[in-house]
């Protein structure tokens, strides 16, 4: 991305004519032309790209700010949406039995946020007990082992998931039961509205607090450089705590949010993991604002692929697409070259 | 290679007797893996499968360890590439009638192509990319096992005919013990070779390397294609050993034990891997059996143990023997001053 260094010398044509713009243009008029076709298909697009942004926002912050590449991301979505279920289930016999309208608006909302609370205790303790015995003890190869690590994370919450909560799904049919929105001639269950409701004040927040708060500041500083944060007197172990801590919440979030259209089973995180680490290498490591744009641009591929070719394919095709991406853009259609201080 | 660590100096003495220690230790070794199946526990059917089991994830681990102990890359879609390798070699051998002994081969050559290709594609990047980009590729892979139904069958799996016509472990077993010992000699010569040193240089620090003269990228694509390889070529005694094949054998689990094991037995030893994987496999497997109630379980054992090993004995099995090496040669020395 030498562009982006020197601006002004680079002729405006050239400057949009780069590989990037070219994908991003291509992706909005292919998404504004079939929203013509099928309007179901931009909104589906919205709503499901709405939440991987906030997965693989939180993915891309932990890799530029603490340099692990989270493979345990999608346990902490399973973490998520297995609190929303079992905090759930006993708030929606209540609300189903009441009358009342606000209690059934309000009814999903406590086991989001206790999920939300749930994911972010999680993090904290992920990175108490894991990631910082490691850093006391070596910093060689971190990135490496602290993907080992988080393989080894996901396999044991998995696994003890099944061995205490079975191998079923538990999922619910819908948060609001209401009836089906109209919205310019599209039939929106509440649902999906809220998904993606919930998904843009999250990540409004989520980037408000990044750009504008001492501590989302303190977070940034440390992500470029280490030693000058720590320099300016930032305690580095409080920004790691919370940086783990946010990103578990923004991921047990999104699988609290999702219930409904993904069960709660041990292994639901899978695919949410999958689609966060293909946005985050189509963005760039460590790039949250091209994190959050890549999320929608992949939901895009994904229910193209779906509704034009099949579900099953829906793994292979954004594959060939980040096989096309690492060919011309190696660093990412947003490149920025995060790299850690303790690497080579 | 106890001598790496041995903090006396070096003397030709020193260095042939504990080179000879090693290579003792490597043929005991290797004859009581010949004897295994003779001795009591391991004589039954059930114990033998297990044999077989444990010198197949040893096999694969030894390559795994192969990138992951020397040029420090995590292959995380290390169970599609055995999983390609199965499906070349079985799907030659239903279609076309190739027998197995060749189609093996052959699909070691796929793997490592597609090994090659995946290198050429990430390596040049930071070490992450070839990781992800890995496990992506395997997925894809796995994808591709599961709706190509025409060709692979899908979930209802392909039957394969196998290597032999007996239903009796024993002769397998010396079939994967003859490959792990084929593979541990190949890629310990190649770590001694020129080769070997130029991974290592890379692994350990890849800007000193390159001003050392190396190319990184060529030395390492070169490492990941051979790793590929042999993990094909164990893919393919795979499939002729069960007989049936299914998309599941590129799932993530197989990947999580051969790495769990490659780095229990000890980060860029290969032979630490090959020794650790034979109880570990065996308990494992015995745990599964004993346990079958409780599923899962044996993953999470595989999963605390990985972690365990990573934070507080990062050099694994092979750390300790080496430490244990060290200290007995840094013995050695006092006790013939004592004699003097």
């Amino acid at each position: 991305m030498t562009a982006a260094t020197n601006l002004r010398q680079v002729p405006l044509l050239r400057r949009y004519l780069t590989f990037t713009w070219i994908t991003l243009g291509l992706a909005a008029v292919i998404l504004v032309l079939s929203a013509f076709n099928s309007p179901s298909l931009l909104v589906n697009t919205l709503v499901s790209g709405g939440m991987w942004a906030m997965m693989a926002g939180g993915l891309a912050l932990v890799f530029g700010v603490m340099n692990i590449p989270n493979f345990a991301h999608g346990e902490l979505f399973m973490l998520g949406s297995l609190t929303a279920s079992l905090v759930y289930g006993p708030i929606r016999e209540l609300t189903l039995s009441s009358k009342s309208d606000v209690l059934k608006w309000l009814g999903p909302f406590p086991g989001i946020l206790v999920a939300c609370a749930v994911g972010f205790v999680a993090g904290i303790i992920l990175e108490g007990s894991v990631f910082r015995q490691l850093r006391k003890r070596s910093r060689e190869s971190w990135v490496m082992n602290t993907f080992l690590l988080t393989a080894g994370v996901s396999v044991i919450m998995q696994n003890t998931d099944m061995l205490v909560f079975g191998n079923f799904p538990r999922g619910i049919s819908r948060y609001w039961d209401f009836k089906p929105i109209n919205i310019l001639g599209v039939t929106l269950a509440v649902d999906r509205l809220m998904v993606f409701v919930i998904a843009m004040v999250v990540i409004a927040a989520f980037a408000l607090f990044l750009q504008k708060t001492r501590t989302g500041r303190a977070m940034r500083a440390v992500s470029m450089d280490e030693t000058g944060a720590q320099m300016a007197g930032i305690s580095l172990n409080g920004v790691y705590r919370l940086t783990l801590g946010l990103s578990s919440a923004l991921a047990a979030l999104a699988g609290a949010s999702l219930l409904w259209l993904l069960p709660a089973t041990p292994t639901v995180g899978q695919a949410p993991l999958l689609v966060a680490w293909y946005v985050v290498i189509l963005a760039g490591l460590g790039n949250v604002q091209g994190a959050i744009i890549g999320g929608f641009l992949v939901a895009m591929i994904q229910q193209f692929t779906a509704y034009y070719v099949s579900l099953d394919w829906v793994d292979v095709v954004p594959t060939a697409f980040i096989i096309l991406v690492l060919l011309f853009k190696p660093s990412g259609l947003f490149g920025s070259e995060v790299k850690g201080v303790w690497e080579q | 290679m106890a001598t790496q660590t041995a903090p006396a100096p070096i003397t030709r003495a020193r260095v042939i007797s504990s080179s000879r220690r090693t290579l003792i230790t490597a043929i005991l070794l290797g004859l009581l893996a010949i004897a295994l199946p003779f001795i009591p526990p391991f004589t039954g059917q059930d114990y033998q499968r297990y044999l077989v089991v444990a010198a197949l994830v040893a096999a694969e681990a030894v390559a795994f360890d192969f990138t992951g102990g020397y040029i420090d890359i995590v292959n995380f879609g290390f169970a599609a590439f055995v999983g390609l390798g199965a499906y070349t070699s079985a799907l030659l051998a239903v279609d076309l009638g190739i027998t197995p002994w060749i189609g093996m081969f052959l699909g070691a050559i796929v793997s490592g192509f597609l090994g090659l290709l995946t290198g050429m594609l990430t390596l040049r990047l930071r070490g992450i990319y070839a990781a992800v980009m890995a496990w992506f590729i395997g997925l894809a892979l796995m994808g591709l096992a599961r709706n190509l139904v025409d060709v692979t069958r899908g979930m209802l799996g392909l039957n394969v005919p196998r290597l032999l016509e007996t239903s009796d472990n024993l002769p397998y077993y010396y079939i994967i013990l003859a490959m792990l010992f084929l593979t541990l000699i190949v890629l310990s010569l190649i770590i001694r070779s020129r080769f070997g040193l130029a991974f290592r240089a890379i692994g350990q620090n890849v800007q000193a390397a390159r001003a050392s003269g190396i190319n990184p990228t060529r030395f390492l694509v070169i490492n990941f294609t051979v790793s590929c390889a042999f993990a094909g070529l164990f893919g393919g005694f795979y499939a002729h050993y069960y007989g049936i094949l299914t998309p599941d054998v590129m799932a993530m689990v197989h990947t999580i034990e051969v790495l769990t094991v490659a780095y229990i037995g000890g980060r860029g030893s290969l032979w630490g891997a090959a020794i650790i994987a034979f109880p570990l496999t065996i308990g494992v497997e015995l745990m599964r059996t004993s346990l079958a109630n409780l599923p899962g379980l044996h993953l999470i054992f595989y999963g605390v143990l990985l972690m365990l090993v990573m934070i507080y004995q990062p050099g694994g099995l092979a750390g300790l023997l080496r430490r244990a090496g060290a200290w007995l040669d840094s013995r050695k020395p006092t006790q013939v001053k004592a004699e003097a």
